[in-house]
């Protein structure tokens, strides 16, 4: 029987008058990744911080290794390791200091410390910069040190609230190869994320979620399903073009043409090829097209297949505001980029 | 024992940032210091009190006033600490949770201390001599570790519940500042007028002061309530009273904000 490893049950949570979490169920089978994806505002941070037991549930019971987070938290807290949005390390250690210091604090003498520190200073590629202080560290940077400061015991647990927001793209690859490596190791996983493509890349199941409550749960495979995949967009210059173009295509691909946008969307599974071939057609023709561009779904898509609607994105700032004004943490921390700034990259 | 060893780690986690954010510590010596040049060397030779020299009368008044400004400091790096990421990391660990805060106090102290022998230092190269007897000089040192202690503790309570460092120093400013100026530390309360002189009779600062004056200065009396009459023991008492109050409002400030 497998175990259970995240259980929780109509989990509530109140900032004032503003509900941030809404009777949340959620299920994380032991040993298996489960995304929680949602746009800005959407209460992930919520849950994951009731879960690591830094919040206290105001309705609902969450169960962690069986665990409850209210009566059982310091349990709870030997389990689960919860590695935030921002680098939960002293700006004013270097990143192996803080390190040391994280794996003192969990029971190592001094010298095993060091050992493991330096351990994990390979394996996160830290090196470069092990001796800098934190505070003169790349928004990436940080983040490696952070992951690895909440990979000193491996945990039964990992809870991890987007971690590659705001990184770039080499950043964001070697934390994705880091947690699919971690996985293999057996960890039970729990992300939350905006992106659509994190969630198809690293869970086996994604748990889509908005305004606090649960919209939408399924594989990456059925999401896909229902949302489409990769696809090309030709913008056409005009409506003649359009019309040319649609002519063109229509017998040769599986054409769905949305006149008001002048626009021609074309699957794509074979992405880059696919667009390649298609853009040479389109270049041969001579028919004036202002865009050919290789588009992936986004989070909106996928809300709008599922729900029928859009996400509904609270402006960061609210979450944020609320969450600080009940931990009294200095609102908006300098150093929160790329919240939302992704979502029109692939629009 | 985990609650020693990690607010052991802890504390010293607060102590490497000391050179490495020097700005903290100028603010517990800078501060004693101007005042110590100004009131010297340039208002110096306007105040005269009468049966002693001014040197020996006034180090011991920024001792004090140091001592008291310890509460600003501690606030501030508080204010700043506290709601710094990594104590959400030293939230969700499973180390002993009240050595969070207890690391945090004891960070400050010895930041106090550190500051206290820099302004001691810079007043004994200055010249200042104090008459200390070996059984005072304990005594003097028992009093300001309870009250740099006390202060401390202090400190770190208004750090948790102002909104913003900057909050803190303007309540420095408009609270702690005026009450140093009235402690009799630059010039004699028996000379202040009547409401001024009520409120210095009284507040804690001006036991501080008169307690290491009265340690360090022989010859000097300046009675006028029971407590200039007693200062070391009110000294003593008021730390004792602000440990009391202190202490558990932080500990309980500190558990709501865990609870959240």
């Amino acid at each position: 029987m497998t175990q259970i490893a995240i259980h929780t049950e109509g989990l509530t949570k109140r900032f004032g008058d503003f509900t941030a979490v809404e009777n949340l169920s959620l299920e994380v089978a032991d040993g298996s990744v489960v995304s929680l994806l949602g746009p800005n505002g959407a209460g992930k941070t919520t849950t994951v911080r009731m879960l690591a037991t830094l919040l206290r549930p105001d309705a609902g019971h969450a169960r962690v290794g069986g665990y409850d987070v209210v009566t059982d938290a310091a349990r709870v807290r030997e389990l689960v390791s919860l590695t935030g949005q921002f680098a939960a390390l002293d700006k004013n250690l270097t990143a192996r200091e803080n390190l040391v210091l994280m794996a003192r604090l969990r029971g190592r003498n001094l010298r095993a410390a060091r050992t493991l520190a330096n351990q994990l200073v390979d394996r996160f590629d830290i090196r470069p910069f092990r001796d800098r202080l934190v505070k003169n560290l790349s928004g990436g940077e940080k983040r490696r040190v952070d992951l690895a400061a909440g990979l000193i015991d491996t945990p039964h647990v990992l809870v991890l609230d987007e971690p590659t927001t705001g990184l770039d793209p080499r950043s964001r690859q070697v934390v994705w190869s880091t947690i699919r490596q971690l996985v293999q190791d057996g960890v039970t996983l729990l992300l939350t994320t905006q992106y659509l493509e994190e969630a198809d890349a690293l869970a086996d199941r994604v748990v889509l979620i908005d305004r606090g409550t649960q919209v939408a749960a399924g594989t990456p495979a059925q999401l896909k399903a229902q949302v489409g995949e990769q696809r090309v967009d030709i913008i056409a210059a005009d409506s003649t073009s359009f019309d040319q173009l649609t002519d063109l295509l229509w017998e040769r691909f599986e054409v769905n043409p949305a006149p008001e946008q002048r626009t021609i969307s074309i699957p794509a599974p074979d992405e880059v090829a696919d667009l390649a071939r298609i853009a040479a057609i389109v270049d041969e023709s001579g028919i004036s097209v202002d865009e050919v561009a290789l588009r992936r779904p986004t989070l909106d898509d996928a809300f709008l297949a599922l729900t029928g609607h859009p996400a509904h994105e609270q402006t960061p700032e609210v979450e944020e505001v609320a969450v600080s004004r009940m931990t009294h943490a200095a609102p908006l921390q300098a150093g929160r980029v790329g919240s939302g700034s992704e979502r029109g990259r692939s629009a | 024992m985990g609650f020693v060893r990690d607010t052991i780690l802890l504390t010293g986690r607060s102590l490497r940032a000391v050179p490495r954010v020097p700005e903290r510590l100028l603010d517990v010596t800078i501060q004693p210091i101007v005042f110590i040049l100004l009131f010297l060397y340039v208002f110096g030779s306007a105040i005269h009190v009468p049966g002693v020299n001014y040197k020996d009368y006034l180090f011991p008044g920024i001792i004090a006033q140091s001592l008291a400004f310890g509460i600003i400091g501690a606030g501030v790096a508080t204010s700043n600490d506290m709601t710094e990421g990594v104590v959400d990391r030293f939230r969700s660990m499973p180390i002993s949770r009240l050595s969070i805060i207890s690391g945090q106090v004891m960070g400050q102290f010895c930041e106090q201390v550190l500051g206290m022998i820099i302004v001691v230092a810079f007043g004994l190269a200055l010249g200042w001599n104090p008459q200390l007897t070996f059984a005072h000089a304990v005594e003097l040192f028992a009093l300001m570790v309870l009250g740099m202690f006390a202060f401390t503790w202090a400190g770190v309570l208004f750090g948790m519940l102002v909104r913003s460092p900057d909050a803190m120093q303007g309540v420095g400013f408009i609270v702690i500042l005026p009450l140093t100026f009235l402690a009799g530390t630059f010039v004699p309360i028996a000379g202040m007028d009547a409401i001024p002189r009520a409120i210095a009779q009284w507040d804690p600062i001006s036991a501080l002061v008169a307690a290491v004056r009265g340690l360090t200065t022989p010859g000097i009396h300046q009675g006028g309530s029971w407590q200039l009459d007693h200062p070391q023991l009110a000294m003593a008492l008021w730390s004792v009273v602000l440990l009391a109050i202190c202490v558990p409002l932080a500990l309980r400030r500190f558990n709501r904000t865990l609870a959240a």
